[in-house]
């Protein structure tokens, strides 16, 4: 049977790690009640885990965010910052996310596969009983939200809760 | 100068690449950039290259079938390939440098992590 890392941890310290690292920005769990991202004002991207367990994580920040981000990495005022250059940084975030996550929960000889992300171009899918959120703030307050989905990798999450 | 090829289908990840390399002293290397696997062996072949650093996950040609391709090449086998993921582990890497990958480097890259890499690549 595998010996999965902690799961929730898993993915907190893969988001810090990310954003210190490439935006140099500070992130850490929010406490209830969390901050709402208003729908008009959402950017998010997703990307599917492939093997060796099945899911689909999604990275949701709000687009002024995205906008700062963006500005601060290109080296542009935020007036400057193009659409295709913000969203480019959100999937790369979410790659880089995905990726440490998985080298977080699994055991360390573990090879995984996992998907090219994508943007969402539609509404940000309800939250069912199949999904995980991590709601995370910016040490600016700026919220940012992690979901995990799917049987085969939220069922490591409720097995660990079980144990 | 050096010529370093850079191949990643994120132009955000070229730019964090762009970025350690200038911090850790290679901002007046001449940086050719791809975004994708075919697109790098192409600048490969077109003129010699001090240093390949290539993502794995990218559409059309992947950066393990580009290493496959390198070390294939006797024209271009010498060449030095960095591989930058974000989906490695002891075994993957291993496999990479079994097929001639010089070093595997996890994905957030800092400039420390890229100094240590290139250095025997970078001596003058």
């Amino acid at each position: 049977m595998t010996q999965y890392k902690p799961f929730y941890p898993a993915m907190v310290n893969a988001v810090r790690q990310t954003l210190e690292n490439m935006v140099f920005m500070e992130v850490m769990e929010q406490q209830p009640p969390y901050s709402d991202i208003a729908p008009e004002n959402l950017a998010w991207s997703s990307m599917m885990i492939n093997d060796p367990i099945q899911g689909e994580v999604r990275l949701a920040v709000p687009s002024e965010l995205l906008k700062q981000i963006t500005a601060n990495v290109f080296g542009l005022s935020e007036e400057e910052v193009t659409t295709s250059q913000g969203y480019d940084i959100l999937n790369e975030l979410l790659n880089t996310i995905g990726g440490l996550f998985m080298t977080n929960l699994l055991p360390d000889d573990q090879e995984y596969k996992i998907g090219l992300p994508t943007l969402g171009n539609r509404p940000l899918p309800e939250v069912d009983d199949e999904t995980l959120v991590w709601h995370l703030i910016t040490s600016e307050d700026e919220p940012l939200k992690i979901y995990a989905n799917g049987e085969s990798l939220v069922g490591i999450y409720q097995s660990e809760q079980d144990s | 100068m050096k010529r370093i090829i850079i191949a990643d289908d994120s132009a955000t990840a070229r730019m964090f690449i762009k970025r350690c390399l200038q911090i850790i002293g290679l901002g007046d290397a001449q940086i050719l950039e791809a975004e994708h696997g075919k697109e790098a062996l192409q600048l490969a072949k077109e003129e010699p290259a001090d240093l390949l650093l290539t993502d794995l996950n990218m559409p059309v040609m992947d950066g393990e079938t580009l290493v496959k391709w390198v070390k294939a090449s006797p024209k271009l086998c010498n060449l030095p390939i960095i591989v930058i993921t974000s989906a490695g582990n002891p075994a993957k890497e291993a496999h990479l440098q079994q097929l001639g990958a010089h070093r595997v480097l996890n994905k957030p890259v800092s400039p420390p992590m890229m100094m240590d890499a290139l250095s025997e690549f970078i001596e003058d």
